[in-house]
């Protein structure tokens, strides 16, 4: 908040404001340069730089907290922001709050997550080792996603009938147990 | 000998009780062994089996009891030749729990359900297992998906091929 006050208050260009949401959404959200933005290129590049980290320091950490339009007023307010520019800002901040929470819930470690399967049934009849040997085959692919690396490292098995059962049967545990504690 | 007991202690056997050559007895026991496995790699009827040995010129008292061999370790010697097939990796088992998550560094006061599962393979020979996290929705189109599998043997196009394949 420290920056954004003092840039506030130095009042260089008077759209200042929605400049700072502008960068700090471009930067934080979308991830383009600031410095290169036409709009921009009157403001001494220094002020700029501190005004967009003191914009992407705020709206962040507006989102990590869950801090109501109240809780960021008050603190814009602490920061001598004149009530035009606050409202402007909680605006823009409520509309883009649900993707900001989004992008910070995806941040951090979590195991593999898989996103669909494949399957493919096979009838074995035989091999060069035993013949006769008619069982159905299941070849099940579980597509999974990295959210660190954003690679794709899919886990492929074979099952036999009962033991694609025995699978089927775990993961309906699953969901009736998840089904239960939503409704509790 | 198929399963790999020591071949040497029954030669030694052998030995002192028949009286005849290593050799002898080797390629005896490599016949016996050749015949059994290719009797029950191809799944060979009782009559198909007599008929074959019937022309090796033995006694019918040792072609009894060479039947009887076949039948009573057929079983056995087809399960044996199933593991040396080549195999991907297997389904062992699945471990599931629920997990909702509730907060992290970067940020606060969530309410994230996931399924986390440990997903145990058989992988020549081994043992692994993997780690891995699905959401609700995610979990329902699994089931979905897999239960499709399922029932696709049931379905008359697979019928007809089990059917016609005896």
């Amino acid at each position: 908040g420290f920056f954004w006050g003092k840039v506030a208050f130095k009042g260089r260009a008077a759209a200042f404001g929605t400049a700072c949401w502008g960068l700090a959404n471009k930067c934080v959200i979308s991830n383009s340069f600031i410095l290169d933005d036409p709009d921009l290129k009157d403001i001494d590049p220094t002020v700029l730089k501190h005004c967009h980290a003191a914009a992407a320091t705020c709206i962040l950490e507006a989102g990590r907290q869950k801090a109501d339009i109240s809780a960021i007023s008050a603190c814009l307010e602490d920061c001598k922001l004149d009530k035009e520019r606050i409202e402007q800002f909680c605006t823009e901040y409520q509309k883009n709050k649900d993707a900001l929470e989004i992008l910070l819930g995806s941040i951090g470690r979590s195991p593999l997550h898989i996103t669909d399967v494949s399957w493919r049934l096979e009838y074995q009849i035989k091999n060069n080792q035993l013949h006769k040997t008619y069982q159905p085959s299941y070849l099940v692919t579980l597509n999974v996603e990295n959210s660190d690396s954003g690679s794709h490292p899919d886990v492929s098995f074979s099952c036999t009938m009962e033991q694609l059962q025995d699978l089927v049967g775990k993961l309906k545990d699953a969901a009736k147990s998840l089904e239960r504690a939503t409704q509790m | 000998y198929l399963k790999g007991t020591k071949p040497s202690f029954f030669l030694f056997f052998f030995l002192r009780k028949l009286n005849v050559g290593v050799d002898t007895i080797q390629h005896g026991v490599e016949g016996l062994v050749y015949l059994l496995t290719e009797s029950s790699k191809l799944m060979i009827s009782e009559v198909d089996f007599q008929d074959s040995i019937n022309v090796l010129g033995f006694s019918d008292e040792l072609n009894k009891s060479l039947l009887q061999l076949y039948l009573d370790n057929r079983k056995e010697i087809r399960t044996i030749l199933g593991e040396l097939a080549p195999k991907l990796p297997s389904y062992h088992s699945l471990e599931w729990r629920l997990d909702v998550q509730l907060a992290s560094r970067s940020l606060r006061q969530q309410i994230k359900p996931a399924v986390t599962m440990k997903l145990h393979l058989n992988q020549n020979e081994d043992q692994t297992a993997q780690v891995l996290q699905t959401d609700p929705a995610t979990l329902l189109h699994l089931i979905q998906q897999l239960e499709q599998a399922l029932g696709e043997m049931k379905m008359n196009h697979c019928r007809r091929i089990v059917r016609n394949m005896k």
